[in-house]
This record gives structure tokens, C-alpha cells and sequence, in this order.
């Protein structure tokens, strides 16, 4: 794969590199600066850390171009569809940060907590240029170590060490999972990069094929563990509740768009010859997911554990843009994961602001009267949710639209049917928070962490939200474009 | 795309559509105070009816063609395109939709003392939708504005509405969107299936066969049935009428139900025709089961607003036969019937709406003798409750005889399906007349006279001149086309005209040569 023949790695690559190196080596800035800034100076670091994710995605803007860019011996691939991806994983590493100012305001650590973000960004970063195996694998890791510590960073907070441990332990066992399934895959094809992996599985006969399979189930499990998919969701629930508010924001959204384009590079380049395979395997996995997600939020009383539930429902629903593939199919991904970092870093910026003494402000019973007390919030929190429930005029509603659409086209009716009923199942859930808000009366006085950069990720994700709703034409069409090269 | 359809030289459907919607931003933004509230929301209301008037001055009711048309693209990579126009069958709706809103804001002006701006904006918000639903003609913009509809709707019965609110909406949510997700799937299917087209005219000419038809058709149902609504799938109505504030229901009774009518009219028939041809017996099963159940079921009513949901899904039992007999006569009295359900069961809210603010009971047994105090009030009151039994002179008469008249000579196309006549048909529908004159004017007797024994009722201040004002249009509405339906048929004739034949025809090739020597019963065979 490699297009140049030098032993040593030419200025080009490096190039193409640039937003990563950018945002790795700024990661380590700020964790020597952060040593040298007073204890009330310290929130210093999270404007630093937006403003190198500002930076970072206008650089990937500028870097890419529209022919694929390959480095490294084909390690590592900037092409359209990984910088689309880059800039939405950049976009909520920023409005993370955003919403941490004050949430970690008091904490001790705050530096190492930002540099562990951007680390963590950084790998997922790779993982949208992942090319081969190792590279892929490499992103991974750099992305899971960060965020097992950034869920645990309130180490003095039982249930935030309790689910950092599960998570870790969960997701090491994933990663387990995804070496051995590489390694079968390495041993058949003696590739590690993924259009070679997947020339060799073409080409060869039937005598491989339990190995391969094997391989690609493997493969799969680990990398649907990132994913939440069911069965290997439980660490979710936890994990988001456990983490400090922003966090989970984060891993709601960044994770999902580095796991999914990851998914999408692997299935089209690696993977097409088991396509019929995948496909069953994906399909079963997507109804479980969309069953375990949509039903068990209905039970949850705490609002970070509900909306974990709801991204397992949501990541069901994505699922079926795989599943369908193609151009329409991994369009349709691209289209809902965008639609969905607004609708969740949207929700997740109002409960980081209800944020009250201690960690309240996460019970349902929490938002009651928000609608009286602050309109504007109250708005805004019911338009996240209507338009996660799928509901026109926001986002949502396309975001399902493409991915129903791309499934039926590929025959997969089924999956579209079971998926709407499903939608209609997870709509009670969102409505009975819009109850929440809008029917029933204050009890306690609401007490804001609110600053302007707040208010204003609130404002713009509102907007986003409501403005892809009624115009979604120019979001579908660029996520079609950006596939070009790949499918 | 043929040359578009549209006299009027500006695209006045767009006005009507986001007229409302601009006067509700507009409130939310710069009107403070409420009282400032009720008199924007008002005067908003009354611009959209007055923009709204042109749909029926400038109609050419000699064609069935979609009138002031608009075609732009929306969404270019999907071909989805927002297409709007009117024919005769969809253009009343829109005057009513319209002239229903201004009734809602006026009856609300006092009643509603807690989030008035709110109550405003969503009042306004939900007019835009429904003007959408019956101008659009492309049918992701149809779903588009159809669910759009459930967000205002389930905010006004959840905040304003009564003491089982949150239960009645999160019902009445859920319900109307496990209807609506498979109308979705089905129009993304037909979207696939028909080359890559979302309109709804291009769809109506594009030959589905039969099987197709069949699960295009029963998904359509599923929508349209929970909707309008039919029996088994009609008890969130109930619940959602009761709880709703007046106006809610008011909007409710008057348009919401009319939605799912209007999409049988709309997809199911001229899309499906032969599926709409072999569906006939059940349709008329569950008419008739709406019909005669569900008047039974409101006879035993104790609560009054129970009472009049109950009727509604009775008349619309009456709705869903005259659509499905086929016949240019019962679709045109299916239609009528739609419009003056709007007016009478709309007015019947107001009445109870007008005791409710003054007793802040719903329950029958805790009025009587109210004409002593309210003599006024009892005689508005009664002139509903007699447009509800479908006392000749009242609009509701043509619509139910027409339906009644158009099931006795239905026809062939839906006889041919069915094991009985159409005869025996029409006479289960006809103790319609009878019963619902048992359970309204029971409810009337019940209410209205009597001895004034209750110190409470004694206390009633009759009608107000502001309560008696938004009577009035709907009093003169009832008469008029009661006494002299020619206008309203005459617009919907040609389009009804054309409706029948699409739904008469068939799609199926081989169905095409036998209907050329009229071989009726041989179609029939062939599905």
C-alpha cells in the first residue's frame, strides 16, 4: 500500500499527520503549563484545551484534500470521510471542555483532566485515519486509556472509582477480544493492512474460511464493546453515571464517530467479501441493541443513566446505516452521528448546568418546573429530546429518516420495522422528561452553574438542531460527498 | 413537473402556513404582558383566516387539478420537494383549520390565566402544521407537518389541560406515533418502489401492484385509523378529549380527527385503489362498529366532554363508510360530514367549555336546570345539540343522508367485495340517527332542564357577549349549509369526481381489459 519506496518517512506524512501531532503535542504543553498556573488560574486550561480543538479542525480542514492521503506505508489515511469524522470528534472534545469549566472548577487536577481529554481525542483521531490493524489498535487504546481515567477522575466519589473498574476491566477483556481477532485475521492473510486483509480473504477459498470467520467475529466484539453495542453494553450505564457529567458528554459522542467510521473502514476495505456474514451478525446484534436501549431506559430514574440507555438505542439505530452499507447506508452513519453529537452534547450541557450542590441534578424529578423557572432551558431541553425521540422539524427525525430509508433500500425492511417500533418504545421515555419539565411544578429553587460559553453551546447546538431539521439537504449531501472515495 | 397551478400571483399557501408560525416567534420574542398576548395571538389568527379566504374566492372548482400550487426542491439528494396545492377536498379544511384557530384564541381568553403566551404560540405553532398536512403535496412534507402536529399538541393537553393530563397526552403521543412510524416506512417504500419520488400525484399514477397495494394500504390504516379514530384503536380519544383544555379540544374534535380522514382520501384511495376496493367489508365492519358501539358506549357516559369524544368517534364512523363506499355521492357526504363535525362537535366543546368555566365540572349529574339561568346559553346549546342528532336544516343532515343515500346505491366496484348489500349496510348506519339523538339529547335533558335545585348551578352568569361572539360564525356556518350545502358541494364535486374514478379504477394490467367490457365481478376475482 505504501505509494513511496524511502526507508524513512518523508515531510509529506508528517503533514498529513499535523492535526494529530498538533493536538498531542499541545496536550503535553498543557500539562507542563498547567504545573506553573495558580490554583485559581487553573480553568486556564480548559479555554487552552477549546482553543486547540478550534485550531486542530480548522488544520484538518486545511491538510485534507479530496484525493485520499496516505502516509506511513499506508498506516494512516486522511481522506474526506476521516476528516469529517475528525471534525466532529474535535468539535466534541471542544464543547467537552466547554462544559467542564465549571463543573471542575474546585477539583484538584484540572490540567492532567484536559490533557487526558485531548489525548484521549487524539487517538480517536487515528482511529478515523486508521488504516491497518496495528494503527487501528494503537488509536484504540490511546482513546479507552484516557477515558477509563477521565470516568474515575472524582476518585473521592465512590460510584465514578466503581465504574472506572468495571469499565477498565470490561474493556480490556474488548481489547483482548480484538487482538486475538486481529491476530487470526494476520495469520490467514499475513496482512495487517486492511485492503490487503481484505484482497486475501476475497481471493482465497473455503479452507480459511473458520479462521477468518472466527477473526471477524472477534474483531467485531471488540470493536462493538466501544460501541455499547448489546450484548456488550453493560459497562455503559455505569460508566455514564458514574462519570462527571462532561465526561459522559464526551463519551457520548466521541467514542460513537471514531467506532463507527473505524467500522465502516473495516467492513468496506477489509471486510466486503463477508459482507452476507456480517450482515446477519450486525442485524441480530442492531435488534438486540435497539430492544436493550429503548426498553431499559424507560426503568431509569437518573437522567445520565436513561440517556446511556438512549445512546445504546441511538447506536442500534446507526447500526442499521452499517448494516444497509453503501453509499446510502454509510451516509445515513455519517448524517445520524452528526445529528446526534448536537442532540447529546445539547442535553448533556442543560444537565451539566443543573448541576447543583454536589452531584444532584440528575434525577428526572430534577427538572420539574425547569420550564417556568428558565424557559430558555426548558426549550431547549425539550427540543434534544423531541428531536432524539425522532420527532420533524429537528434533527432527529432526518437523522432516522436516512438510516430507515438506507435499510429499506437494501432490503433490510425488517430491521426498518422493527426500528420504528422501537423509535415509538423510546419516544415515552423522552416525552415523560418533556413531562417533567414542562407539566409538573418546582419543588426545589434551581441553582445554575451557567457561564456564557454554556449558554451559548445550549444556544448553538438548539439551532443546529432545529436548523437541520428544517434544512437537512445541505448536511445529507456533504455526508455523501464525503464517502466518495470509499465506497 | 408540468406548469404549476397557481392564480394568485404569490404563493399564498406558504403565507398561510408560516403566517402563524412568524406571528408566534414574533409573540415569543418581543410581546410582553398578557393581555398584550391575547390580542397578538388574535389579531395573527384573524390575519391567517383572512389570508386564507383567497383558497376559496379564487378556487375554480370546474377542475379537480391541484390549485396555487408551489414546487421547490427541499432535500435535492433524496428528490424530496416542497410541493404544496389544494384541490376541492383539501381547501375546506384549511378555511376550517384557520377559522377554528381564531375560535380557539377567543374562547381561551379567559379561561386561560396560567401561561397564556405559551398557550398562544402553541395554538399558533399547531395551525401551521395542520394547514401543512392538507396543502402538502409531497408526502415527506405531509409526514413532516403530520408529526410535527404532536409537539404542540402534546404541550397544550400536558400544561393546560385537566386533573389525568399527563396520562391522556403521554397516550395520545404515543398512540398517534406508533400510527404515524409505519405510514413512514410505507412512504419510504413507495419512495424506493416508484423511482425515487416523494410526490404525491406522481404516486397516485404509479401502478403498485396488488401486493404491494395491500401493505401500502394496511400501514396507511394503521395511521389513519388511530387517528381519525376507528374502532379498536380510537380510546386515547376519550381520555385526550376529557383532559384537553377547551380549545384542545375544540382543535381536536374539529381537525385533528379530520387528518386521518383526509389521508384515507388522500393516499389510500387514489393510491390503492384495488386494495381500497378489496378492504371495503372491513371498513364497513368497523364503521359500523363505530357507529353503533360507540353511540351505545356514549349513551352511558357520566362526564360530558366523555360524551361528545364518544360521538365523535361515532360521526366519524359515518366519515370512513362514506369514503370507502366509493360513490361520488357517499364521498361527498363523507366530506360534508367531515366539515360540519368541525363545526357542531367544536361548538358542543365551547358549550361545555362555557359551564366548565363556571362550575369547574364536567360531570352531568352536577348541572340541571341550567336554562333557568342560562336561558341564552341553552338556546345556543341546543341548536348544536340538535346539529349533532343531524336535525334536518343542520349541516350535519346532508352529510349523513348523503352518505346514507350514497351506501344504499353504492358502488359496483365496492358491492363487489362485500357479502351483503349495501342496503343492509345503510340501515345498520341509520340507527346512527337514532341513537344519537338518545344519547345527545338525553345528555341535554339531563343538563339543561330539570329543577334548578343545585345552589351552585343557581349561581351561572349566562353567556357573556365574547362567548356568545365566537357562537355565532359556527351557528350561521351550521344553518347555511344546512338549508344550502350548494357552495361547499360545488367545490369539491370535480375533485371527488376525479377521486372516484382513481379509487374505481385498477392498477392491475389484467383488471384493465376486463374493466374495458365492464366485467366487474371478474376484477373482483382477480385480486
Amino acid at each position: 500500500m505504501a505509494n513511496v519506496s524511502f526507508p524513512f518517512p518523508f515531510p509529506e506524512h508528517l503533514a498529513t499527520l499535523m492535526p494529530e501531532m498538533f493536538v498531542a503535542v499541545a496536550a503535553m504543553t498543557l500539562l507542563i503549563v498547567d504545573l506553573f498556573l495558580p490554583a485559581n488560574r487553573k480553568h486556564w486550561s480548559g479555554y487552552a484545551t477549546i482553543a486547540v480543538c478550534v485550531l486542530a479542525a480548522f488544520t484538518v480542514v486545511q491538510v485534507m484534500s479530496a484525493k485520499p492521503l496516505v502516509a506511513f506505508y499506508g498506516f494512516f489515511v486522511l481522506d474526506p470521510f476521516a476528516a469529517f469524522a475528525k471534525v466532529l470528534i474535535l468539535t466534541t472534545t471542544a464543547i467537552a471542555a466547554i462544559l467542564s469549566i465549571d463543573y471542575m472548577r474546585g477539583e484538584a487536577h484540572t490540567g492532567e483532566y484536559y490533557v487526558l481529554m485531548l489525548f484521549a481525542a487524539t487517538g480517536m483521531m487515528l482511529m478515523a485515519s486508521a488504516n491497518t490493524f496495528i494503527m487501528l489498535y494503537l488509536g484504540l487504546e490511546l482513546m479507552a486509556l484516557c477515558v477509563y481515567v477521565l470516568v474515575g477522575y472524582q476518585r473521592e466519589v465512590l460510584r465514578s472509582g466503581e465504574a472506572a473498574l468495571k469499565y477498565f476491566v470490561l474493556g480490556s477483556l474488548a481489547s483482548g477480544l480484538l487482538l486475538y481477532g486481529i491476530s487470526f485475521l494476520y495469520g490467514v492473510t499475513g496482512s495487517f493492512d486492511f485492503a490487503a486483509v481484505g484482497q486475501a480473504i476475497a481471493t482465497s477459498g473455503g479452507n480459511t474460511h473458520m479462521a477468518v470467520m472466527l477473526g471477524m467475529v472477534f474483531l467485531l466484539a471488540g470493536l462493538l464493546f466501544k460501541l455499547s453495542v448489546a450484548p456488550f453494553h453493560m459497562w455503559t450505564p455505569d460508566a455514564y453515571e458514574g462519570a462527571p457529567t462532561p465526561v459522559t458528554a464526551f463519551m457520548s459522542v466521541a467514542p460513537k464517530v471514531a467506532g463507527f467510521v473505524l467500522l465502516i473502514r473495516v467492513l468496506a476495505s477489509a471486510l466486503p467479501a463477508l459482507q452476507h456474514e456480517y450482515v446477519t451478525v450486525l442485524s441480530a446484534l442492531a435488534v438486540l441493541t435497539m430492544a436493550v436501549g429503548n426498553v431499559a431506559a424507560i426503568a431509569q430514574r437518573n437522567i445520565k443513566r436513561m440517556l446511556a440507555y438512549s445512546t445504546i438505542g441511538h447506536v442500534g439505530f446507526v447500526m442499521l446505516g452499517l448494516i444497509a452499507g453503501g453509499a446510502a447506508g454509510y451516509a445515513g452513519v455519517l448524517v445520524y452521528l452528526s445529528v446526534y453529537m448536537f442532540m447529546s452534547l445539547g442535553a448533556f450541557a442543560i444537565i451539566s448546568l443543573m448541576r447543583r450542590e454536589g452531584i444532584q441534578g440528575e434525577l428526572l424529578d430534577d427538572f420539574a418546573g425547569l420550564a417556568r423557572a428558565r424557559p430558555g432551558y426548558g426549550l431547549a431541553m425539550a427540543l434534544m429530546l423531541f428531536s432524539l425521540a425522532g420527532i420533524p422539524f429537528l434533527g432527529g427525525f432526518w437523522a432516522k429518516y436516512a438510516v430507515f430509508l438506507a435499510a429499506i433500500e437494501a432490503g433490510h425492511l425488517y430491521l426498518a420495522l422493527i426500528g420504528v417500533l422501537f423509535s415509538v418504545v423510546g419516544a415515552y421515555y423522552y416525552i415523560r422528561v418533556v413531562k417533567y419539565i414542562y407539566f409538573d411544578e418546582e419543588r426545589v429553587a434551581f441553582n445554575f452553574a451557567e457561564n456564557r460559553l454554556m449558554q451559548a453551546t445550549v444556544a448553538v447546538t438548539s439551532i443546529a438542531v432545529v436548523a437541520i431539521g428544517i434544512f437537512p439537504g445541505p448536511l445529507m449531501a456533504l455526508c455523501k460527498s464525503v464517502l466518495a472515495g470509499l465506497v | 413537473m408540468e406548469q404549476l397551478n397557481n392564480v394568485l400571483g404569490f404563493p399564498i399557501l406558504s403565507l398561510s402556513i408560516f403566517l402563524p408560525l412568524a406571528g408566534a416567534l414574533a409573540i415569543w420574542l418581543f410581546v410582553r404582558g398578557e393581555a398584550a398576548v391575547r390580542w397578538a395571538a388574535l389579531a395573527v389568527s384573524v390575519a391567517t383566516f383572512v389570508v386564507t379566504l383567497p383558497l376559496a374566492f379564487a378556487f375554480d372548482p370546474s377542475t379537480a387539478h391541484m390549485q396555487f400550487e408551489e414546487l421547490h426542491p427541499w432535500i435535492s439528494s433524496f428528490n424530496v420537494n416542497y410541493h404544496l396545492g389544494v384541490d376541492g377536498i383539501s381547501m375546506p379544511f384549511i378555511l376550517l383549520t384557520s377559522l377554528l384557530t381564531v375560535i380557539c384564541v377567543v374562547s381561551a381568553w379567559r379561561c386561560i390565566q396560567t401561561r397564556v403566551k405559551e398557550y398562544m404560540i402553541a395554538f399558533l405553532v399547531l395551525e401551521t402544521t395542520l394547514i401543512g398536512v392538507f396543502s402538502a403535496l409531497d408526502t415527506i412534507l405531509f409526514y413532516f407537518f403530520w408529526e410535527a402536529m404532536l409537539l404542540p399538541m402534546y404541550l397544550i393537553i400536558g400544561i393546560w389541560g385537566g386533573k389525568n393530563r399527563v396520562y391522556a397526552t403521554i397516550k395520545f403521543f404515543l398512540y398517534t406515533l406508533g400510527g404515524s412510524v409505519l405510514m413512514l416506512i410505507a412512504l419510504l417504500a413507495m419512495y424506493l418502489k416508484a423511482g425515487h419520488t416523494f410526490d404525491v400525484l406522481k404516486l397516485m399514477a404509479y401502478p403498485f401492484d396488488f401486493h404491494w397495494q395491500i401493505w401500502l394500504w394496511l400501514a396507511f390504516l394503521v395511521a389513519f385509523a388511530v387517528k381519525v379514530p376507528m374502532w379498536p384503536v380510537h380510546t386515547w380519544l376519550p381520555d385526550a378529549h376529557t383532559e384537553a383544555p377547551t380549545a384542545g379540544s375544540v382543535i381536536l374534535a374539529g381537525i385533528l380527527l379530520k387528518m386521518g380522514a383526509y389521508g384515507f382520501l388522500r393516499f389510500s384511495l387514489p393510491i390503492c385503489p384495488d386494495a381500497s376496493q378489496y378492504f371495503v367489508p372491513l371498513v364497513v365492519v368497523l364503521s359500523l362498529i363505530a357507529i353503533v358501539y360507540i353511540s351505545l358506549v356514549a349513551m352511558m357516559q357520566e362526564d360530558m366532554k366523555r360524551l361528545i369524544a364518544y360521538s365523535s368517534i361515532a360521526h366519524m364512523g359515518f366519515v370512513t363508510l362514506g369514503t370507502f363506499m366509493l360513490t361520488q355521492q357517499a364521498v361527498e357526504g363523507a366530506i360534508v360530514n367531515m366539515i360540519s363535525h368541525g363545526f357542531v362537535a367544536a361548538a358542543l366543546f365551547l358549550c361545555v367549555g362555557v359551564m366548565y368555566d363556571r362550575l369547574h365540572t364536567r360531570l352531568i349529574a352536577d348541572y340541571g336546570g341550567v336554562v333557568n339561568v342560562m336561558p341564552v346559553f341553552a338556546a345556543v346549546f341546543l341548536v348544536f345539540a340538535m346539529a349533532n342528532v343531524a336535525l334536518p336544516g343542520a349541516s350535519s343532515f346532508i352529510g349523513e343522508i348523503m352518505v346514507l343515500l350514497g351506501t344504499f346505491s353504492s358502488s359496483a366496484a365496492a358491492q363487489a367485495h362485500l357479502a351483503v348489500s349495501t342496503k343492509w349496510v345503510a340501515i345498520g348506519a341509520a340507527t346512527s340517527v337514532v341513537l344519537s339523538a338518545c344519547y345527545t339529547l338525553w345528555m341535554y335533558k339531563r343538563v339543561v332542564f330539570g329543577d334548578l335545585v343545585k345552589d351552585t348551578v343557581k349561581s351561572m352568569p349566562d353567556m357573556s357577549v365574547r362567548e356568545f361572539a365566537y357562537f355565532v360564525p359556527l351557528i350561521a356556518l351550521v344553518v347555511w349549509m344546512g338549508l344550502y350545502p350548494k357552495p361547499v358541494l360545488n367545490v369539491m364535486h370535480a375533485s371527488v369526481e376525479h377521486l372516484v374514478a382513481q379509487a374505481s379504477a385498477s392498477k392491475l394490467p389484467a383488471a384493465a381489459a376486463l374493466a374495458e367490457s365492464g366485467q366487474i365481478h371478474e376484477i373482483a376475482a382477480l385480486r
